[in-house]
């Protein structure tokens, strides 16, 4: 039970690295939020293989759905913001994201 | 098995973060769910996969479909060409790390005990009461917050005309 807990976490560790890779690189506003997508995976994945080892199943299942509601609430409001953006700048590109530099 | 299910979703991860498609990202993203769902099944967890397979690969999916629908680039974003030569070499340090790490906890772990009663109904409305309540509150700010967005969009593209 534990050793498949440390590869479940060894996936976890990989995931998490994959998207802040992406957060760190990536210019596409939309590419960023898969890379949040990805964190969210892994994070996911962490409680209910815990919960799984710790045999809590239940409460790991309740915290997964409340990570997965708090992360539709935030791709929804930010996939809004990157569309009135992209009214504005006819652009996806971060880089282009200037007015408020000083 | 296991271990083929966690290479897909890994791999399927990777897809979506280098490929220059935004419309292909999203769907490797959404194959990546249908894979992370098919390990929570088994181990057990059938509520968290029912719940990953229906709101985050089908909704998740469609509102990003439908954002790259809705956005309009006059180019594509130029991403830099080095991710390509780039991503292997961190992905190779990052997972040599990670499996001298797991290799250096592997049975240093002691047993993780504890049990729990009830079903996952019990579980959720008597034990995390508090969360349902906040979930309900996340949802109605992020309902707002977009109708805010597109509502403030539509106001200033008639004051411009």
């Amino acid at each position: 039970m534990n050793n498949l807990w440390i590869l479940n976490m060894g996936f976890v560790a990989l995931l998490i690295g994959i998207g802040i890779y992406c957060l760190l690189t990536m210019k596409n506003t939309v590419k960023l939020l898969i890379g949040i997508e990805i964190i969210a995976k892994g994070v996911t994945l962490a409680l209910i293989s815990s919960g799984y080892a710790r045999n809590s199943l239940m409460l790991a299942q309740a915290l997964t759905i409340t990570v997965i509601v708090v992360d539709v609430a935030v791709i929804a409001t930010a996939l809004a913001i990157i569309i009135s953006i992209n009214r504005h700048t006819k652009s996806l590109d971060v880089r282009k994201l200037t007015r408020l530099k000083g | 098995m296991h271990l083929f299910l966690m290479i897909g979703l890994v791999a399927f991860s990777i897809l979506a973060v280098l490929s220059r498609d935004l419309l292909k990202s999203a769907i490797s993203l959404a194959v990546a769910s249908v894979f992370l769902a098919l390990v929570f099944f088994r181990m057990n967890a059938v509520y968290a996969g029912v719940f990953e397979v229906s709101v985050v690969a089908g909704l998740i999916t469609v509102l990003f479909i439908t954002a790259i629908a809705l956005t309009r680039s006059d180019g594509d974003v130029t991403e830099s060409k080095r991710h390509l030569l780039v991503f292997p070499l961190f992905f190779a340090a990052l997972a040599v790390i990670d499996i001298l790490v797991m290799r250096k906890l592997l049975g240093r772990i002691p047993a993780m005990v504890g049990s729990e009663s009830g079903s996952f109904g019990q579980v959720l409305w008597n034990q995390r009461t508090f969360d349902l309540v906040g979930q309900i509150g996340v949802i109605f700010a992020g309902v707002l917050a977009v109708l805010a967005l597109f509502r403030q969009g539509e106001s200033k593209g008639e004051h411009h005309e």
